[in-house]
């Protein structure tokens, strides 16, 4: 397949229908547009967007471009309404300052986006509802003295120890310390149920919950800043490495994003792999969420059932690409290994003989079970106009019958065109825990059937699965969509402007990443209030929370009050240091 | 005659100790066996220290025994929240009503203090002893994950409580006999038989309570409440409470065997049937364990008063029937 | 018992005998250390020595920044570090002389970090320069430099960059631009010779 560029209609329908305030249309590649706006036309936009079409908004996030201000951009997805339509909107803030009226008054998604920007960039949503901080502590300076004016939250109360010093401790908003003692409960940032490391806070009383509070920020890594200075090349390594689980998903979103920058040819054989590759990724990241609900809510022998099935798949995903968890076989125009005819055949017939025990054994037996299903029925509801105003994706989002799925509406470079792999997207109506669970299983099947007809095409033909590019167009944007298991995945990336150096050293101006936890762990709170005590670890597990794709800037220790930064060399001292004494 | 008799009981008394702690051990081993063994895994790995080697040897089955001997080797911490005498004595004082409970119970050949007119109703106020302080220790330790095992224990306790008394007294009520070693020795008619089929599955449900057998152990849930009740304990204290349980778990399978297995625990010459009927019982558990999630406590509380009290119904009117009929 | 739970029992029961974990490493086979290694594993990378140049293309590709290149004197050191490496193969795929194949081994452990086992090295000798003494390039790069141009070198001026090549390939960059003229070997040579 070759990365076309955009219907030129279609940039028309977008100047005179969707956006006729915008001051410069732009159509990038494989259907999207870009549309320059003024600050203060962005939530009037936004509203139509939301209100008139029904349009998603996929992510929010900005570049700073040293004198030349600061660019804000609201990325849209049309693509149930237009042809694979996604509307990226630009306004350029100036440094002195950067303010512009707030999306998130106008739709939900945007408000943890916003957050982060004003943090991470120190523009000003004006007007946002939450003013708190998402990845810095909550402590964090706030004032402009102190020259780390990044964010608006209110200061916390100082509490007073009894021995009159005044200690600092991370209350939400509204909460007083005496009563915090003694109802509130810490599940994190370590908690043996969830494996994953974020702070909940629960208001209980007795075993029911009446309030939640989530708050991130504990696994920063500076992925975004690292790609930047690294280059294309070796990104795809660093995004593969942002998520063990979905390691795959983040490959295939990256290069798609690459190669959306300019002209590229991706062969046919290339295309199939990269399906079959996901896929398989696909089924063992279900496979591993489902022995972990069940290790959740105690049954052990279900952890262990199927996580002796995903075995089998990790042995395949081992023979055909070298590694069980970072690939490392993705490359810009390509792969870099191909797979044998018999290793194909061989692999087909594994999956074969795997797919009537994994059928047994998903539905009927776990599924079935009367213990796990009065455990999962009726708990974490979420309905589909909460799923729809919250902005979820992937299976929380399909389990309240809401039928979005990126592979059919926005496919990335690889083969999942109906005509030539049958396949078809899941719904489920019951908008709660075992729907999620429902969902994610049948997927998993369909997902076998999908690597089934990849091994058959794989094992009778063959050609070549690499082009090498030498060189990426500079000063353009791309947008790149994949369905990881958890949900949508959006990496958003410019190239380097001509008129600065980094054409020449051929390095990304910006690269920003939006994980599908990023969603749904914004809507965690939502469904934890009302429940039992005992079903919180369920529900967020049922979310399948991958905090490692949700975390991923850089971390200052302000512990003693100034400011630094660790480097690596720091940190080998400092645990040569730990590990000694 | 009734000095030896009384030489011979301290004698049995001293070496129902060493025995009660081995095969306890013993049947821990086989239940994590057979739980492993049931999820396709290979099941418990040798770990222990090598300086106990000598004296203890180093055989697989005595794996949990290891295990409790690590903790007592470790660094015992106090939180500075909890109330400090009942937070230490209360394993202590767990362990010793599980010993005592022990001793009134029949092993084949030694009928130890089970000669007492009494001692079903000893053997069972010193099980509920036991379970007391595994409620009053956490509740002392002052977190807020004590509490709560703690709590959901308490709910516990009082449904298991509810059948384990109820087969058992009416067990008794149908014999005419308070005495485990009657029990031991009695013989069987028809009506017993069909009274020991319905109270022993009371038993056995009831067991499942009290040993924190999925789907009822709720008190210990790791992803929810971290360790429940046992969240503050740790080393010598910890040792001490899982001593308790395996002391426990001795003494439910004996009173098992001893009231609805008759022969099996009078005299020395039914020994290794009674072993085998030991191992099966703690295969049956192993295979309750490995079936199902655990429960919420407000189910498992419903579920047990759907089927305790029209059970418990059942078993006092068949041994009404009985006690008048015959 | 519900129809659900017979059958997982059922389930269980049929694969009581074979248990899918297995005791590290896996004594599968006998004779045999580990039997369960795919054909396509990527493990530790190792360099060949006679088919190394020293051309440092594995180093400016490498992604974890794990190889390192240290001149001293008259050798040239190529480090891979492997608790930084990515087992990546994109040194592999980047090596002109394809020296580094990814092996099977995959048990990369050391007690300290200076231990020899974390380490892939590699000894180059580098050419010195015959006029001021400076060490510039490895012996066997000039020599495989000099092998590749003339493979694929135009007939018509072979014969010329060869005798070029000879009297330049001792002397370093600086000097060879330094007595470009001197030597003859300057580029606009091949200008005057096409022409006449």
């Amino acid at each position: 397949m070759i990365t076309t560029a955009t219907d030129p209609s279609l940039v028309e329908w977008v100047k005179s229908e969707a956006a006729p305030e915008g001051l410069e249309f732009r159509g990038l590649r494989e259907n999207r547009v870009l549309v320059r706006v003024k600050p203060e036309d962005l939530p009037k936009l936004a509203e139509r967007f939301v209100k008139n079409y029904n349009a998603r908004m996929i992510h929010a996030t900005g570049v700073d471009l040293q004198i030349a201000g600061i660019d804000v951009v609201y990325i849209f997805d049309f693509s149930k309404i237009k042809d694979r339509l996604v509307i990226l909107l630009e306004a350029n803030l100036n440094k002195e300052n950067p303010q512009f009226p707030s999306v998130a008054k106008v739709t939900w998604q945007a408000e943890w986006a916003e957050k982060e920007m004003r943090e991470f960039l120190g523009v000003e949503p004006v007007g946002t509802p939450d003013p708190r901080h998402q990845f810095l502590s909550f402590e964090w300076p706030n004032t402009p003295e102190t020259g780390a004016a990044l964010g608006a939250g209110k200061a916390f109360p100082k509490a007073e120890t009894p021995e009159g010093k005044a200690t600092e401790i991370l209350l939400p908003l509204g909460v007083q310390p005496q009563v915090a003692c003694s109802t509130m409960i810490p599940i994190g940032p370590y908690h043996p149920g969830v494996i994953e490391g974020q702070m909940v806070r629960l208001k209980v009383e007795g075993e029911q919950v009446v309030d939640a509070d989530i708050k991130t920020g504990f696994h920063h890594r500076g992925i975004h800043r690292l790609i930047e200075r690294r280059g294309y090349n070796k990104g795809v390594f660093l995004a593969e490495r942002v998520c063990g689980i979905c390691s795959g998903a983040h490959g295939l979103a990256y290069v798609t994003a690459v190669e959306n920058l300019f002209e590229v040819e991706v062969p046919e054989r290339a295309l199939y792999i990269r399906t079959l590759v996901a896929e398989l990724n696909r089924v063992h990241s279900h496979l591993l969420w489902l022995g972990v609900v069940a290790d959740v809510i105690g049954w052990k022998t279900g952890f262990m059932l199927t996580w002796g099935l995903r075995e089998r798949v990790m042995d395949i995903i081992e023979a055909i690409t070298g590694n069980r968890v970072n690939y490392g076989i993705w490359r810009i125009g390509g792969l870099s290994k191909d797979v044998s005819n018999e290793l194909a055949t061989t692999s087909l017939k594994t999956i074969l003989g795997m797919k009537e025990p994994l059928e047994r054994l998903l539905l009927p037996e776990v599924g079935g079970h009367p213990v796990l299903k009065s455990r999962l029925i009726g708990v974490g509801h979420l309905s589909f106009a909460e799923a729809f105003d919250g902005g979820a994706v992937g299976p929380v989002a399909r389990a309240s019958n809401w039928k979005i799925d990126v592979r059919m509406d926005n496919p990335p470079h690889a083969m999942y065109d109906p005509k030539k792999i049958s396949w078809e997207v899941i719904t489920e109506e019951g908008c709660d825990t075992y729907a999620r669970t429902v969902v994610r299983m049948r997927e998993a099947l369909v997902s076998i059937g999908i690597i089934a007809q990849c091994l058959e095409y794989l094992s009778k033909t063959s050609g070549e699965v690499r082009t090498n590019p030498k060189e990426i167009a500079a000063g353009s944007t791309a947008v790149g969509l994949n369905e990881a298991p958890r949900g949508e995945l959006a990496y958003f990336i410019k190239s380097g402007d001509a008129s600065t150096s980094e054409e020449k050293s051929n390095l990304p101006k910006c690269v920003r990443i939006r994980t599908p936890s990023y969603r749904n762990n914004a809507l965690v709170p939502f469904m934890l209030i009302g429940s039992n005590l005992a079903d919180v670890p369920v529900v967020m597990g049922s979310v399948d929370q991958c905090m490692a794709c949700t975390d991923r800037f850089e971390v200052t220790d302000t512990r003693h009050d100034n400011i630094y930064t660790m480097t690596w060399d720091d940190l080998v001292a400092l645990s040569k240091k730990r590990s000694v004494e | 005659m009734i000095m030896a008799d009384g030489y011979f009981t301290l004698a049995t008394i001293l070496l129902i100790l060493p025995v009660s702690l081995l095969l306890g051990v013993v049947y821990a081993y086989l239940f994590r066996k057979f739980v492993a063994r049931l999820q396709w895994r290979v099941g418990p790995v040798l770990v222990m220290y090598s300086d106990l080697a000598p004296l203890l040897g180093t055989s697989r089955i005595l794996q949990p025994l290891y295990d409790i001997l690590k903790l007592f080797g470790k660094q015992t911490i106090i939180p500075q929240n909890a109330r400090k005498n009942l937070f230490v004595s209360s394993p202590y004082l767990s362990l010793g009503f599980a010993i005592l409970a022990v001793l009134f119970i029949p092993f084949p050949g030694m009928p130890l203090l089970s000669t007492n007119p009494y001692s079903l109703i000893i053997a069972s106020y010193m099980i509920i002893g036991s379970i007391i302080f595994t409620i009053l220790g956490p509740v002392a330790s002052g977190s807020p994950w004590g509490v709560i095992g703690a709590r959901r224990e308490v709910e516990l306790f009082l449904v298991t409580e509810l059948g384990f008394v109820i087969s058992l007294f009416s067990m008794a009520f149908a014999r005419g006999t308070l005495s485990l070693y009657d029990f031991a020795r009695g013989g069987w008619n028809f009506a017993t038989l069909i009274l020991a089929v319905f109270s022993g599955l009371l038993l056995f449900i009831s067991m499942l309570g009290k040993l924190h057998i999925k789907p009822f152990d709720m008190s210990e849930a790791e992803a929810e409440i971290v360790a429940g009740p046992y969240t503050e304990y740790s080393a010598k204290l910890l040792g001490t409470y899982y001593l308790e349980r395996v002391f426990m778990l001795y003494g439910l399978v004996a009173i098992f065997i001893a009231v609805y297995l008759p022969p099996l625990s009078s005299a020395i010459v039914w020994l290794p049937l009674y072993l085998a009927a030991a191992v099966v019982l703690v295969l049956f558990l192993s295979i309750v364990q490995n079936l199902n999630p655990r429960y919420r406590i407000v189910n498992a509380l419903r579920w047990y008063t759907k089927l305790v009290i029209p059970l418990g119904i059942l078993c006092f009117l068949i041994a009404l029937a009985i006690r008048m009929v015959v | 018992m519900s129809s659900p739970i017979i059958k997982i029992l059922l389930d269980i029961l049929r694969n009581y005998s074979t248990p899918m974990t297995l005791k590290y490493p896996s004594t599968v086979e006998a004779g045999k250390k580990y039997s369960q290694i795919p054909e396509g594993l990527r493990g530790v990378p190792e360099r060949s020595e006679d088919k190394c140049i020293g051309c440092r293309a594995c180093y400016f590709v490498c992604s974890g920044r794990a190889t390192s290149i240290y001149d001293n004197e008259d050798k040239r050191l190529v480090e891979i570090f492997l608790f930084r490496c990515t087992f990546c193969a994109h040194c592999q795929e980047a090596c002109p002389e394809e020296a580094i194949t990814m092996s099977k081994k995959f048990e990369v452990t050391a007690s300290s970090r200076s231990d020899s086992a974390g380490f892939v090295r590699t000894n180059l000798e580098m050419l010195k320069c015959k006029n001021c003494g400076k060490p510039f390039l490895p012996k066997k790069f000039v020599k495989r430099a000099n092998e590749r141009l003339m493979e694929k070198i135009n007939p018509l001026v072979k014969d010329v960059v060869a005798a070029d090549f000879q009297k330049v390939a001792d002397y370093c960059l600086d000097c060879r631009r330094a007595r470009g003229v001197e030597l003859d070997t300057h580029t606009k040579k091949h200008v005057w010779l096409e022409v006449g």
